[in-house]
């Protein structure tokens, strides 16, 4: 674009996004300011830092959101700066360059204006070559091809004339870079916003729901797998995905292998020993007076419904709590830790198909709670068998996929750039009396060295005379 | 545990002897004495691999777990990364301080207690392995020897530790030699080296290399923390603390290719560079609690 020409987004504020101090700048800040959430422990709770800071630093520290720096506002405005800051630069960068890339070839051959780019190049070379003019176009020609480059040739009055070049995409590798950047960010946004995690306590044989979908996931199984030292090597549950009533997917997992259904990911990320379900019950029938056991417990299994041996009842194993407290508001029971310390399981009680009561059996204090209505039996708890609960995690992020595609940009983006080298050579091939000067010079993007190396090996490949150029 | 300790103690021996051999070379000038350093230093980079591969067999995985197992990839890495580089532009005396550097590695790991030594199986959120390679090596009943991201992630970031260690070293010799140049007048060690420019140009592609492994290496963790973890990110120290060592090579390549700084400006963010890397890979295990249980 012309000089002069004001366009309206060409103000004071594009020109400071332009900056590459700017870039610099912020780079550095965010290196520095990055340290002080490494140190001070993220996400804790609030007496802990009032604890090891002191109220005034812990002051400063709830002012700043140091407890939650990554997420705090003015880290996120860093950041945005330093996305601004590379969308204005590829703006205002790419095109240009994308248009030297076009039209770099130079469109008519002027011998003096060769000469001089030749002289001006950073690495030049003048090999005398015995010969005449097309012998040492050949030679010359033989020689760039043989290093890969792309060559024109040009014909003038008396000298002839080269223009070669490879490697010119490397020249785009920080464009890809910095637009793999923005995808990255991007993938990052698109996740904070509409993805959710979540985490799911699931009983050994029980279904739940998945939150913003139609489907169920059950867990069938968990088990543990040890090293022969007895160490755990691995823990793993098999889920079924649930669709509509049918079983549409099966999987085991395990840490390190997540299932995954429509968007959404099931981790494998702790287990235990549940505490509100089990797998069986034994069931003692006693002399309510004595307290004398009558025959054998019988084994009840979850959800089975058994009679009770010499009365009218039936029962129903329907629940189970490891740590039984009773909130004595609203008259409930509910588990008052996940340790077993006073375990209990509930029974209904049935009479001819109808429920007549619902019963509680502590397994440290048999007969506290009379099981049976009316009966010189009663019932107590001998024993149980637990089943084990895998906790899963639950997590759709739409945007990760979108920061894939950016790391994959970027490793072509950092290919490009730092393996791919743009070099142009300019060729003047004089001819006096018998014999040919060859003069030739280049220049490269970066990497000096490398081009040093391969300029002296086409000199050497023009050379014929014995000396060295 | 004895066969990859006689191997560490063969490598310790050899990196102490290559390094002597180069330290003759650089002093005496003898040209025999530089090739017999440089096929020493192959001695030493095979010796170095059979730590790993044996330590490999003991444990029953690939040998990247503790903090030990590292260093010995972090030596092996930097080794590989000055064989090419000699081979390459064939530059001596950078064998001296590179060597010297291996030496010093090899000693600190040797000095490690033992729990950072110890050979141990891998808990579950370490053990993920490819099932495209697994399913590869299972048809001629290798499929013990599959690797996964977990290996790769270690493996591509300490490729990238081993060039910036790299690009540190020379950044130093450009900075002596900057300032002999400057004074002018003859120094006779000195004056073995190459001259600045050119240790100002390899130190930069030194971290042309290292920039892109670091990444592949930040890169290769996210997507293993999205399988092990649930998410490819969560400021973690260790991950911020990569992120934060990035970002000064990021700035170190800005500054250098478009604001032109070359020399010692150049060499300082360098030098600055590798010390985050150091805290990154020690620091942040020893210092800072997070979920990175090693290097
Ligand atoms: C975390 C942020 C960034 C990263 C990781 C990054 C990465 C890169 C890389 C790898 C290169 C190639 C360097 C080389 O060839 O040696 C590069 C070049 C460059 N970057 Fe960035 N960049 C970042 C931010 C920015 C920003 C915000 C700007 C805007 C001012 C910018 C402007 C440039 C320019 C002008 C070049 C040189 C282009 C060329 O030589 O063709 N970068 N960047």
């Amino acid at each position: 674009m012309a000089t002069g020409e004001k366009i309206w987004y060409k103000n004071k504020l594009w020109y400071f996004f332009n900056s590459l101090k700017l870039t610099l700048g912020v780079l550095i800040t965010l290196a520095v300011v990055s340290i002080i959430g490494t140190v001070i422990e993220q996400n804790q709770q609030w007496p802990m830092y009032v604890a090891r800071y002191g109220a005034t630093w812990a002051k400063v520290i709830k002012t700043l959101r140091l407890y939650d720096m990554y997420h705090a506002k003015w880290f996120l405005f860093l950041l945005a700066l330093l996305t601004l800051n590379i969308i204005v630069c590829t703006f205002e960068r790419f095109p240009p360059k994308w248009k030297s890339l076009l039209k770099h070839k130079p469109s008519k051959y002027d011998p003096q204006s060769f000469t001089r780019i030749i002289e001006n190049c950073s690495q030049n070379h003048s090999v005398n070559f015995s010969g005449g003019k097309s012998a040492a176009k050949e030679r010359v020609l033989s020689a760039l091809k043989k290093k890969k480059f792309n060559v024109v040739e040009y014909d003038g009055d008396g000298s002839l004339g080269m223009y070669a070049w490879k490697g010119a995409i490397g020249r785009l590798g920080s464009d890809f870079t910095h637009i793999s950047l923005l995808l990255i960010l991007l993938g990052a946004i698109v996740g904070s916003f509409s993805g959710y995690k979540d985490f799911k306590i699931i009983n050994v044989g029980d279904t739940v729901d998945v939150p913003y979908n139609e489907f169920k996931v059950r867990l069938d199984k968990f088990w543990i797998d040890y090293y022969e030292s007895g160490q755990i090597r691995q823990f793993n549950s098999m889920l079924t995905v649930v669709e509509n009533g049918k079983d549409v997917l099966t999987k085991q997992i395990w840490v390190n292998e997540p299932l995954y259904y429509k968007g959404v990911r099931f981790y494998q990320s702790s287990y235990g020993q549940s505490w509100s379900k089990i797998e069986e019950a034994g069931i003692g029938i006693v002399n309510r007076k004595t307290g004398e056991a009558i025959g054998e417990p019988i084994t009840i299994k979850w959800d089975e419904m058994l009679p009770v041996p010499g009365t009218k009842y039936s029962m129903k194993l329907v629940a189970y709590s490891a740590d039984l407290g009773i909130d004595e508001q609203t008259k409930t029971v509910f588990s008052q830790s996940q340790d077993p310390n006073n375990p209990a399981v509930g029974l209904e009680i049935y009479e001819n198909g109808k429920q007549v009561k619902e019963a509680l059996l502590l397994l440290k204090y048999p007969g506290v709670f009379q099981a049976l209505p009316t009966s010189d039996k009663d019932l107590v708890l001998t024993g149980y068998r637990g089943i084990m609960y895998s906790g899963v995690s639950l997590n759709n992020d739409p945007g990760t996929n979108i920061v894939w595609a950016g790391s994959i940009v970027m490793g072509i983006g950092f290919f490009f750039a730092f393996f791919v080298f743009h070099r142009k050579v300019w060729v003047n091939i004089s001819e006096t009396g018998g014999s040919c000067q060859v003069k030739f010079g280049g220049i490269i993007n970066k990497n000096n060295l490398l081009f040093e190396k391969e300029l002296q090996d086409i000199a050497d490949g023009v050379n014929n005379s014995g000396s060295k150029s | 545990m004895i066969l990859s300790l006689l191997f560490f103690t063969f490598s310790f021996v050899f990196y102490l002897l290559t390094a002597l051999l180069y330290v003759g070379n650089w002093v005496f000038k003898k040209k025999w004495l530089g090739q017999t350093a440089t096929a020493m230093s192959i001695v030493a980079l095979f010796s170095t691999t059979m730590i790993l591969i044996v330590r490999a067999k003991e444990s029953g995985h690939a040998p990247f777990s503790n903090l030990y197992e590292s260093m010995m990839l972090f030596v092996w890495a930097v080794n590989v990364g000055y064989i090419a580089m000699e081979y390459k532009y064939k530059f001596k005396v950078m064998g001296v301080f590179v060597m010297a550097f291996e030496f010093l590695a090899m000693l600190s790991a040797s000095l490690l207690p033992y729990k950072f030594k110890s050979a141990e199986p891998l808990n579950p959120a370490l053990q993920n392995k490819w099932h495209w390679m697994v399913d590869l090596l299972s048809k001629i009943g290798y499929e013990k020897y599959a690797i996964g991201w977990l290996d790769f992630h270690v493996f591509t970031t300490f490729i990238g530790y081993a060039g910036f260690a790299i690009s540190c070293g020379l950044s130093i010799m450009f900075l002596l030699k900057n300032r002999a140049e400057e004074k002018g007048g003859n120094n006779f060690l000195l004056d073995a080296f190459p001259e600045s420019k050119i240790l100002d140009e390899l130190s930069y592609r030194t971290i042309a290399w290292g920039f892109p492994f670091l990444a592949v290496g930040i890169v290769s963790g996210a997507v293993w923390a999205n399988y092990a973890w649930g998410t490819y990110w969560s400021w973690d120290p260790k991950e911020t603390w990569s992120l934060i060592t990035w970002f000064i090579y990021a700035a170190y390549l800005h500054a250098r290719v478009t604001r032109g700084w070359r020399g010692k400006k150049a060499a300082y963010l360098s030098v600055a560079g590798f010390a985050a890397v150091i805290f990154l890979y020690w620091g942040v295990s020893f210092i800072l609690p997070g979920l990175h249980a090693y290097a």
